[in-house]
Order: structure tokens, then sequence, then C-alpha cells
């Protein structure tokens, strides 16, 4: 009897035993199977190994799934973050789900920091909030961020739903486009302006002549006033036409020979005579060296033009006692360039970048009075067109009071040896 | 359930409330950029749609405090919910006294440009105001995304805007000495400047809420050096707090 009494409770610490042990089992096995990379692989008898081979080769599938999917999510995204316009999708409730590089730039976004924060908290712009809470379809222009890289950018936002009540908002930057556009408002009304001033002068000559009865000499002195009015009304239009050319045709090709020692010479003789005819005889002094050994393959015509421009711009502009130097030279690159140096009174740094605009003056009263015949406010435009269309630059370095530099630099692909020699 | 449902109403009544605030900021800043712009252009027309403006903060100042009106009679709340209503209430004030201030830059723009302009240094208003307009921003944003490390920023970038008025002050009355009849136009350039170093202050205290909200400090009145040190402190305390948490957590899980 108490043996087996004694037997039975063995038997059931055994079980007890047993079942503890099996307890503890499964508790590492869940264990390992939610965090298996902070537990370790418990030893595992029949009935849990089995259980765990199973359920590691289930969880492999899943988790290679899941990669999968993610990496294809993450090339998404990438693709979306490299688009060259501004994304930034949203919510129902007006949340970012996810916003690209461009648009993050545009409104000082953090797209991970950022994501599930609402929209119009941190793109506060009225116009913008109106339009966002209004869903409206229409396209709205509104400014970057302010502190945003390119200052006051416009933006054009257009929204395109998708999903379940989802939207995606597109941000285009317009700004170049408004520029554009400005710059031909402008350049039609300068074009006029230039032109009307000479008109009106030569109107008003035309009706004095032909309502009063005037002596020779005043016949003569306002015949000439007209002339010098129709002048420069045809170099207005000269160097129009010439810009115009310039912007339809086609780059010169590298075939194209033009003999600088030849047109060196000839811009020299040009610049002394318009030097003579501002200043008299003997008051500029000025240096061009004409005897350059090597050629350009480029269009004599526009070389030309271009090394003309520049010296008769340091001619009005340097005055009676100014000192003006011209020459060729080889750059350490291979490449050429054609420095013009004036001492005149220089250009303060904030004209520099937009010297080079059609009509643009630094001074324009100046420009104006200063002698009889000035420059018609195109000179550089056409210069610049020039050096760029034959891969070169026009490079400005000028110092109030000290004076201005002009370099024309052209590719060593353009150099060309010298005909020179030949000819001789 | 009930109590979810309850409370998750609150948070998309405080959601609403927040986005009505920073709405009203994003007004305000326009305000302030067209000053900006009325100061720079010298227009007499910028400056009136300015005070045009204003009409719309001040109704939208009295809209949201209504709407806080309610909700705190509603939901009597507690805690960090507590923090972010009361501070909304602060920030509001701030941002409506800051549209003030830019109709009051528009007022006095409309004044110099009707007494005909003199040469008087703009330019460094200009630059003021510019970065006082970027601060009331930046507090903003900070306040959208609970950011206190931009909040700390703009405490420190208002010492600049003093410093900035201090020196202005001194170059105004150097002008004033040379030239007597630039006398007129230079009070109301003081009173320009003036009211740019109060927009500087309203940034700072919009960041002081914000402050607030987040770690529970109340840093006003207070140096920079003293605010940064108590804000430290409290960020370790919650950090050592979180410390504990985990392990607790880790207990709990081994124990059951």
């Amino acid at each position: 009897m108490n043996f087996i009494v004694i037997l039975l409770a063995l038997l059931l610490a055994v079980c007890v035993a047993l079942l503890l042990i099996e307890r503890r089992r499964a508790r590492r096995f869940v264990r390992w199977i939610t965090d298996p990379a902070h537990n370790p692989m418990p030893e595992m008898s029949a009935t849990w190994g089995l259980a765990a081979a199973y359920t590691r080769r289930a969880l492999g599938r899943e988790q290679a799934h899941a990669n999968e999917s993610a990496a294809r999510l993450a090339t998404l995204l990438a693709a979306l973050d490299a688009l060259p316009v501004g994304i930034v999708l949203l919510d129902r409730e007006g949340r970012i789900l996810f916003c690209n590089a461009i648009a993050a730039a545009h409104f000082e976004l953090d797209p991970a920091r950022d994501r599930g924060q609402h929209i119009v908290h941190l793109v506060r712009d009225p116009a913008f909030v109106a339009w966002h809470e209004q869903h409206a379809d229409t396209p709205l222009e509104m400014t970057a961020h302010p502190d945003a890289p390119g200052l006051s950018s416009r933006l054009m936002v257009q929204r395109q739903p998708y999903g379940d009540d989802c939207a995606l908002l597109l941000f285009t930057d317009v700004t170049a486009q408004r520029q554009t556009e400005a710059m031909r408002r402008d350049f039609v009304a300068n074009v006029s302006h230039e032109i009307r001033t000479p008109l009106t002068v030569l109107a008003g000559f035309v009706e004095t002549l032909q309502s009063l009865t005037l002596s020779r000499d005043e016949q003569t002195r306002y015949l000439a006033l007209m002339a010098q009015q129709t002048t420069r009304m045809q170099a207005l239009v000269a160097d129009l036409l010439t810009l115009s050319r310039l912007e339809g045709s086609p780059p010169p090709g590298m075939n194209e020979r033009a003999d600088l020692r030849e047109l060196t010479t000839q811009c020299a003789a040009e610049t002394h005579a318009l030097s003579v005819r501002l200043y008299g005889a003997d008051a500029q002094k000025i240096e061009i060296e004409t005897a350059p050994d090597f050629d350009l393959a480029a269009t004599p015509a526009e070389l030309r033009s271009a090394m003309s421009n520049l010296l008769a711009n340091a001619v009005r502009y340097s005055g009676a006692k100014g000192k003006i130097n011209a020459r060729w030279s080889r750059e350490n690159n291979g490449g050429a360039r054609f420095e013009v140096a004036d001492n005149g009174p220089g250009i303060a740094p904030d004209h520099l970048p937009r010297l080079t605009e059609r009509f643009y003056r630094v001074d324009r009263s100046r420009a104006r009075h200063a002698h009889g015949e000035d420059g018609t406010g195109l000179g550089l435009a056409i210069v610049k067109h020039v050096a760029e269309r034959h891969g070169g630059t026009l490079q400005i370095i000028s110092i109030l009071g000290q004076g201005s530099r002009f370099a024309l630099v052209f590719p060593q692909a353009r150099v060309v040896a010298g005909q020179t020699e030949k000819s001789l | 359930m009930t109590d979810k449902h309850l409370s998750s109403q609150f948070d998309s009544e405080l959601a609403h409330l927040s986005s009505h605030l920073l709405a009203m900021g994003g007004l305000v800043e326009a305000q302030l950029r067209q000053a900006l712009e009325a100061l720079t252009d010298q227009s007499d027309e910028i400056a009136e749609a300015v005070l045009a403006g204003e009409l719309r903060v001040n109704a939208m100042e009295i809209a949201i405090d209504d709407e806080l009106t309610h909700i705190i009679a509603r939901r009597q709340p507690a805690a960090v919910d507590l923090r972010l209503l009361l501070s909304v209430a602060r920030v509001t004030a701030n941002l409506e006294r800051a549209g003030d201030e830019a109709a009051k830059i528009a007022r006095m723009v409309r004044s110099i440009v009707s007494a005909g302009s003199h040469s008087l240094p703009l330019s460094d208003l200009r630059l003021a105001c510019d970065l006082a307009a970027e601060m009331i921003a930046k507090s903003l944003d900070a306040f959208a995304r609970l950011d206190t490390t931009t909040a700390i920023t703009i405490l420190k970038e208002d010492i600049v805007v003093d410093r900035e008025f201090d020196g202005f002050v001194r170059k105004l009355i150097t002008y004033m000495m040379e030239d007597p009849r630039t006398i007129s136009a230079s009070l109301d350039l003081l009173f320009i400047a003036k009211a740019i170093e109060r927009i500087g202050d309203h940034a700072k205290n919009i960041a002081e809420s914000v402050i607030y909200v987040v770690k529970g400090a109340d840093v006003r009145h207070r140096s920079l050096t003293e605010a940064e040190a108590e804000i430290a402190e409290i960020t370790a305390a919650e950090n050592a707090e979180k410390i504990m948490d985990a392990h607790i957590d880790f207990g709990q899980t081994r124990h059951e």
C-alpha cells in the first residue's frame, strides 16, 4: 500500500518535473521566436524541434517577402526623391506621408521628422492654406519659403487626388518662366523707348525746319544734330539685327578661320578713330598689340564685332585721360584670351552681374550726356553672345576708381596655329 | 470604449485648435513680410494692405480664444493637454501683438512716404526686420514640430535683434545731430526699429511656450544659460525615467 502511494507520488513528481521542464522549454522557444536577435536558440526535443523548424521556415519565407517589399518601396521612394519637381503625398487629413528632396528644399521641411505633420502647419502661406482647405482643382501660384535656396522662387502647385481620399501635391518651379516673361516685357519696352527718344528729337527738328525760316548756319547745325540721331537709330537697329542673328543661327563650325592679326589691326584703327573723334588727337593713350602668333576657329565678323565693342566701351567710359591696353595672349590651359584694360571709373560690384543684360546701364544719365555719341546698350550683350557661341566666356573684373578689365576667353579647341608666316 | 472615443475626439479638437493657431501664424508671417516689402519699396499701397490684413488677424484671435474657452470648459484638461492649451492662449496673444507691430511699421512707412524721402539708414532696418520675421516663422515651425532645439536657438537670436536695435538707435542719433531736418523722419524710423525689436520678443515668447509644452519648464524671465541648464536637467531626468521604465518593462515580462 505504502509502496503504491510512494510510487504514485514519485510518478506525480516526475510528471510535474517534466511538465515544468517542458514549460521552460516552451517559454524559451516563445522568447526566441519573438526576438531571435537577443535570445539564444534553445536546444530542442523532438516535438519542439519540429515546431521550431517549421516555424523558422515559415518565418524565413515571410522575412524574405518583407525584405523584397521593403526594397521595392525604397526604390520607388528613391525614384520619387530624384524627380526634378517637388512632390508631397498627403493622407485624407492633410498630413504629410512623404515629401521628396525638392519639396523639402522649397519649404524647409525635414522628410523624416515631418512625416505625419499637417502640411498647413509648416507651409503657412495664407494663400496656400485657403487653397488647400478648398481642395481647389485649379493650380495656385505661390512663393517658396523665404529662406529656401534661390531667392523668392515662384512655385506652381497642383493637387492630384489618388487612392482613398489621399492627395498628391506637385510643385513646379516657375521662377525662370516668370523671369523670361518679365525680360521680354522689359525688352520690348526698352526697344520702344530707345527708338522713340531719337525719333522725338528728329520730329522736333523737322517741325522747326518746316515752320521757321532759319539762317544757313542754324540749318547746318540742326541737320548735323538730326544726322547724329539717325546714326544712333541705325546703330541700334544694326545691333538688334546682330543680336537676333547671333541668337537664331547655329554656332560657328570649327572650320571657320579668323585672322587675328588682320582683325586686331582693323579694330585698332577704328578705336583710334573713335578716340580722336570723341576727345581729339593725343588725349587718350591707346596701346593695342596687333601681333598674336595664333588664329581662332571663329567667325571673323562676329569676333570683330565683339572686339570692337569692348574697345569702343573702353574709349567711351575711360574719358579724355583714358589709358587703354589691349592684347591677345595664351592661357595656361592652352586657351586664348583677348583682354581690354582701361583706367576708367570702374563698375560697382552690384552692377556686374547685370552688365550683360540688354539695355542695362550703370548710370543712365551719364551714359546719355557725357558726349554726343554713346552706345546702344546692347554691346556687352553681343560680346557675351559671341563668346558663348564659340564655347568661351566674357570675364569682367572691375574696381571702382581704378578701372576695368574685360576679357574674351576662348577654349583651346578653338585655337589654331597662325597663318601669318605662310602669308608673309 | 466610450472613454477612448471621447479622448480621440478631444485629440481632434486639439488638432483643430493647433491648425487654427498656425493658420493665424501664417497670416501674421505674411503681414510681416508685407510690412518689410512696404518698408523696402517705400510703398503706400502695400502699407495699406498690411493695415487691412490687421483686421483679419484680430478676428482670428477672437475666434481662437473662443474655441479655447470652450475646450477648457468642456474637457477640464490636465498635464500636457493643459500646458498645450495654456500655450495656445499665450502664442495667440503674442501673434496678435506681432501683427499689431507689423501694422505699426506700415503706418510709419506711410508717414515716411508722405513726408518725402531722406537719405536715412533704411537698409539696416530691412536686415533686422527680415531677421525678426524669420524668428516668428521659426518659432511657429518649432511649435508645429514641438521642437525645443529650434526654440532654444530663437532665444539666442533674440539677443542679436536686441543688440541690432541698440546699434541702430546710436546710428540714428548721429543722423539727427548732423542734420536736424531729419529728426521727424528719424523718429518714425525709431518707432519702426522698436516695433521690430518687439516682434523679436514675441517670437522669443512663442519659443518659451514651446519649451513649456514639451518640457514643462517655465523659462520666462530667465537668462539663456539658466534656461538651457534647466532644460538639460529635465531632459536628463526624462532619459533616466525612460531607462527605468525600460527596466520595469523588462522585469514584468520576465515575471509573467
